[in-house]
């Protein structure tokens, strides 16, 4: 069965296109050019995916993220012109899956897209083993790998890693992370952060100066590399 | 372990205080001489030479050779800074220009003969003033002083060699020096170098030589100068052991109060307790105290007081001057509160009345002075002002009606005792009389009933005591009698007086506070500054009589902000005195020390957060002195002004802070705008081609067509977007030139309506021209681009409905409106629609459009000399309407056949 995308714009241009690439991708789409036609879809259409602009004519868009958060849990990815790094940080501190910066290319957004529906997929199954680029990492026996070779990490290491597979394919902030691994005290110690994932690279990257795996989203947080 | 010991040490912490509050002064150092001719200036000049070859930054600022060769060779090689000519009452008076040495700021500056007065019209009145600023500007000085110019011994100076002392330095001046040299050779020396002709004197002294360079009066002022100066290194010692925090002990600081009145004894007194002050190495303090409803009113009194006063200031007191009807009990008062250990007084001379009503001040003051040493000093009897004089002076203007009273009331005393007299045989009538001293005295206060005591007495003898009409008294008991009623008169009439004296004072006062509350009340109405110097000036100037300025500081410098009368004009001095105020804090002109010949005096408007600015204003009359009362209400208006211009500039720098801020988040939204409006276009074009190449096989043609179209329509909006930035930077860069042609205006609508009809659709506009449309001057293009834009703007927010074009002429002029339909624009956003980048709603959440259209509309019509105005609700609470102006073209009447 086709999955059911709802793209909230009210730019016409961008919707057609948008329409016309998800429906050759084979997605269903249904689209929304308010906030509270939105609201009402997530509510009635039961989409599978929402792609959120920001701007909206008639409420922002991050207001109707926090609206539909009170009642739904479906991946939502916000799409929007406004660059600056705490308009996406709120985003997804508010409960974005992921968020893509106009102008983008298609195959990015279909790549969220698929993450987006996979880790929706499996959120009641998490996956025990995660397996990118060489790494294995296999969250029940806390045994982490690099091309068959075991990986020795402290504690804190593992917990923060382990947080990157949960998240994988998707940017956690760095509030998220902090608040995760080293708890509230510490949610505005981004340098304490720095340090760490620096630790984790030398460990578990091929090319430590060239990250491939702990991927930095600047100003915002990481994402863990997936194959998708 | 030296650190250690260095740790260990606690210094006094006061004393470092005093170090370090010098350290960012200069520092002065004095050659002291006793007399003139012991050779200060060519020690001076000698040290200032040394350090000069060491390679110091040494300026001689002046120093007078008098001709003498070898002071004048050690100049050789010196920077000498220029003298400043001062023209005065047709000769050119040479003065040290100290305006030319803070500007060459010299590390060091010779500046010779502190006790030096100054050409009229200077800055400062004495030299020592100078040097004072100097050192203010970091800059050390070196000068020279005889030790009989000192203040506090100029009268012992005069006293021991018979010649009156005029130039004086303040004491403080010598004890604040870093440095005192004494420059000492014994008084036969000195005098063999007189006769040698080698001290030079100016002619005037010649005559005064003879009585001064005696040998007694040379060694007494050696005396002097040696032991000031010793004094002056024993407190140097006392200083540098607490510095250093050397245990000792030390002196428990005394505090002098000295009370002086408006007599001639005022500045002995003063003097005296400079002296023991000093001595006692104590702070002091000189009161005056007046009691209201007796304020002095004679200039010579309150002159007296006011030089006392100063010269206690310059001897190092503060003074204070107090008001109250209790003289004694406020001193007193004043003095606990202060922590004062000793009060000085002169021993009082009243009057005899003043003797057998109370006492006279001095036994008062010990009698009641319980915890408080009181010092009496018996001061030479030195043109002593009869008490009598004290009697007559007060309330001369008063003493008319209240005399005049005192006359009538008595005569109708005399024709009431007669009618009793005639109707009732009574044994005494006194009682008649006192009942007329005692109205008297209730209506018109205590000197009033004092004459009508005197009238009575005299007339209740004339009329009513045998023999009649005569003023002799026949019997003893009559003559008791009538002493007894003299007694009983003067007694009750005096009392009755005070009440009513008291009264009097209790009601000025609620008056005073009652115009201070208006006043007040006044300036806190006031918001704008204007408005509240304006307030301000109205209430100063009734009080001081003559015209009121108030300077503000503007951009750095203190500018005139309101003045009255409003053509009053500040010349150069006293601007500069202004700013001396402001920079200072410290009151300047008139009667100050700072330009004191100057008609106004000037005054900080002081508050927590510094001075505010400057009032100045001109006294009634130049001559007399300010009054304690005047001091006081200007002392207390001036504090309340201040406070006022402080809000109100705070006020000013709120509106100025909201503004910034607005401004910034006009910039945020701008660039946000910008942002977005740039973006949405690349989004749709970078999608839709990204998607034609990884989606070609799986898409239908018709979708292929539908993808490219959508990248050509954005490319096409971004195009007109950057041109629309382009013409917004040439016409605000005024590279865009309109031209001047003859335009026939329906022409330019008919090609702009086609236009928007191809665009928007053919029933998207109607038009309705006037047949008879004039012509205009314009550009064509210009005018048709503006057209086409508002059409655009129709279009876009008129929620689908029709535009319309009219066009008509009307007087002068062509009018040429566009209106829409739609929801229309809020008043507030009338004129901001113009605005660059502005547009209804946030930032992205809106119409696609440039913020652009109407502000280049508003560019271009204007560059045409027309006018554009929005009008909303257009009608029927819809639609917006924009009218744009053009004036006719005045056009030949006809073409030539």
């Amino acid at each position: 069965m086709k999955q059911r995308v709802l793209i909230v714009d009210d730019e016409e241009q961008i919707l057609k296109f948008l329409a016309t690439a998800l429906e050759a991708s084979d997605y269903a789409v249904i689209s929304a050019r308010t906030g509270r036609e939105a609201l009402h879809m997530i509510a009635t259409a039961a989409p599978d995916l929402v792609i959120l602009d920001l701007g909206l004519p008639d409420m922002d868009g991050k207001e109707v993220l926090v609206r539909a958060r009170a009642f739904s849990n479906l991946p939502v990815i916000v799409l929007s012109a406004r660059d600056r790094e705490a308009e996406k940080i709120e985003a997804l501190d508010l409960g974005a899956n992921d968020y893509v910066e106009k102008p983008f290319k298609i195959g990015e957004l279909l790549a969220r897209l698929r993450v987006a529906a996979r880790l929706a997929a499996h959120e009641q199954a998490k996956p025990a083993v995660f397996e990118a680029d060489g790494l294995r990492v296999d969250l029940e026996r806390r045994l982490v790998t690099r091309d068959g070779v075991p990986v020795k990490l402290t504690p804190k290491e593992f917990d923060l890693l382990a947080f990157l597979v949960h998240h994988a394919g998707r940017v956690a902030t760095h509030r998220q992370i902090l608040l995760n691994v080293w708890g509230p005290a510490h949610a505005q110690d981004m340098p304490y952060l720095r340090v760490f994932v620096g630790q984790l690279r030398a460990k578990i990257e091929a090319k430590p100066e060239q990250p491939k795996l702990i991927l930095t989203e600047p100003g915002v947080g990481y994402r863990l590399w997936t194959e998708d | 372990m030296a650190a250690e010991r260095e740790l260990d040490r606690r210094p006094d912490p006061d004393a470092l205080l005093a170090l370090a509050g010098r350290e960012g002064r200069g520092k002065l150092k004095v050659f002291l001489g006793a007399a003139p001719g012991v050779g200060k200036t060519y020690a001076m000049l000698a040290a200032a030479k040394r350090l000069k070859d060491d390679g110091g930054d040494v300026v001689i600022g002046l120093v007078e050779t008098h001709g003498r060769a070898e002071t004048a060779a050690l100049l050789e090689g010196q920077e000498i800074l220029p003298r400043k000519k001062i023209p005065y009452r047709g000769r050119e008076l040479e003065e040290f220009d100290i305006d030319a040495a803070l500007k060459r700021r010299p590390a060091l500056i010779v500046v010779d003969e502190l006790a030096h007065t100054n050409a009229p019209e200077s800055r400062h009145p004495k030299r020592w003033q100078d040097v004072e600023e100097l050192l203010d500007a970091a800059i050390d000085v070196w000068t020279a002083l005889n030790i009989q110019h000192l203040e506090s011994l100029a009268d012992v100076v005069s006293r021991v060699t018979g010649v009156a002392v005029r130039e004086t330095v303040p004491d403080s001046v010598l004890q604040n020096a870093q440095d005192v040299v004494l420059v000492d050779i014994t008084p036969e020396e000195l005098i063999q170098r007189l006769h040698e002709g080698k001290v030079y004197l100016p002619q005037m002294a010649r005559r005064a030589v003879q009585n001064f360079f005696t040998p007694g009066n040379l060694t007494a002022l050696r005396e002097l100068a040696l032991r000031s100066t010793a004094d002056r290194v024993d407190d140097q010692m006392v200083a540098f052991l607490r510095q250093n925090a050397i245990e000792g002990p030390w002196e428990t600081s005394d505090y002098l109060l000295a009370c002086i009145g408006p007599d001639a004894r005022a500045d002995i007194l003063v003097r005296t307790a400079g002296r023991m002050a000093t001595k006692l190495n104590a702070s002091w303090v000189v009161v005056h105290v007046e009691r209201p409803g007796h304020e002095q009113t004679d200039p010579v009194r309150l002159k007296k007081i006011d030089d006392a006063l100063q010269l206690a200031e310059r001897l190092g007191a503060q003074t204070q001057r107090l008001s109250a009807s209790d003289i004694v009990a406020e001193v007193l008062r004043y003095a606990r509160r202060e922590n004062v250990t000793q009060i000085v007084v002169g021993r009082s001379r009243a009057g005899w009345l003043r003797r057998r009503l109370g006492q006279s001040f001095s036994d008062e003051m010990v009698r009641r002075a319980s915890d408080v040493a009181v010092q009496v000093i018996t001061t030479p009897e030195r043109e002593a002002p009869r008490a009598a004089l004290r009697w007559r002076r007060p309330k001369l203007k008063g003493l008319f009606p209240g005399g005049i009273a005192a006359l009538a009331a008595v005569a109708f005393a005399v024709a009431i005792g007669e009618m009793l007299s005639l109707v009732l045989k009574l044994p005494n009538l006194s009682m008649v009389f006192l009942l007329a001293v005692l109205g008297c005295a209730v209506s018109f206060g205590l000197w009033s009933a004092v004459a009508a005591s005197l009238l009575s007495f005299l007339a209740y003898n004339f009329f009513f005591i045998p023999p009649l009409y005569t003023f002799t008294v026949a019997s003893p008991q009559e003559l008791l009698s009538l002493l007894v009623f003299l007694a009983v008169s003067v007694f009750t009439g005096t009392l009755a007086g005070r009440v009513h004296d008291q009264a009097e004072a209790v009601r000025q006062r609620a008056q005073n506070s009652e115009s201070l509350y208006e006043f007040s009340r006044k300036l806190a109405g006031a918001a704008k500054l204007d408005d509240v110097l304006w307030a301000a000036a109205a209430y100063l100037r009734k009080i001081v009589g003559g015209g009121v300025v108030f300077l503000i500081p503007e951009e750095g410098d203190l500018r005139l902000r309101i003045a009255w009368p409003p053509d009053v004009e500040l010349n150069e001095g006293e601007i500069s005195a202004a700013r001396w105020a402001f920079a200072k804090n410290e009151v300047a002109g008139w009667r100050t020390n700072t330009l004191p010949t100057l008609a106004k005096q000037f005054r900080p408007l002081v508050t927590p957060r510094g001075a505010v600015g400057v009032f100045g204003f001109e006294p009634m009359a130049r001559g007399d002195a300010p009054t304690p009362e005047f001091e006081r209400a200007l002392t207390a208006l001036l504090e309340q002004t201040a406070l006022a211009v402080d809000r109100s500039l705070l006020i000013g720098e709120a509106v100025r802070a909201a503004a910034l801020e607005d401004n910034e988040r006009l910039r945020t939204t701008l660039l946000s705008s910008l942002s977005h409006d740039l973006r949405t276009p690349l989004a749709t074009i970078s999608g839709a081609i990204s998607t034609l190449r990884q989606l070609r096989d799986r898409l239908p043609p018709k979708k292929s067509e539908e993808l490219l179209a959508s990248a050509e329509e954005e490319t096409e909006r971004l195009t007109r977007f950057i041109a629309n930035l382009l013409d917004m930077s040439r016409i605000e860069s005024g590279a865009l030139k309109a031209r001047r042609d003859y335009l026939d205006a329906a022409d330019c609508i008919r090609n702009a309506v086609e236009r928007g009809r191809r665009a928007f659709g053919a029933e998207s506009i109607e038009t309705s021209l006037a047949p008879d449309l004039p012509y205009i001057r314009g550009d064509a293009q210009l005018l048709e681009q503006v057209l086409f834009n508002l059409l655009d703007n129709a279009h876009k927010y008129g929620g689908g409905s029709k535009a319309i074009v009219h066009a008509r002429r009307e007087g002068a002029q062509a009018v040429i409106t566009v209106t829409d339909d739609g929801p229309g624009i809020k008043p507030a956003d009338l004129t901001r629609v113009f605005e660059k980048f502005y547009r209804g709603g946030k930032a992205d959440g809106r119409k696609a459009g440039t913020g652009l259209g109407l502000s280049i509309c508003k560019g271009l019509v204007e560059a045409m000399g027309g006018t554009i105005e929005a009008q909303s609700p257009a009608a029927r609470r819809r639609g917006t309407r924009i009218v744009l102006r053009f004036p006719v073209a005045e056009m030949k009447k006809s073409l030539p056949p």
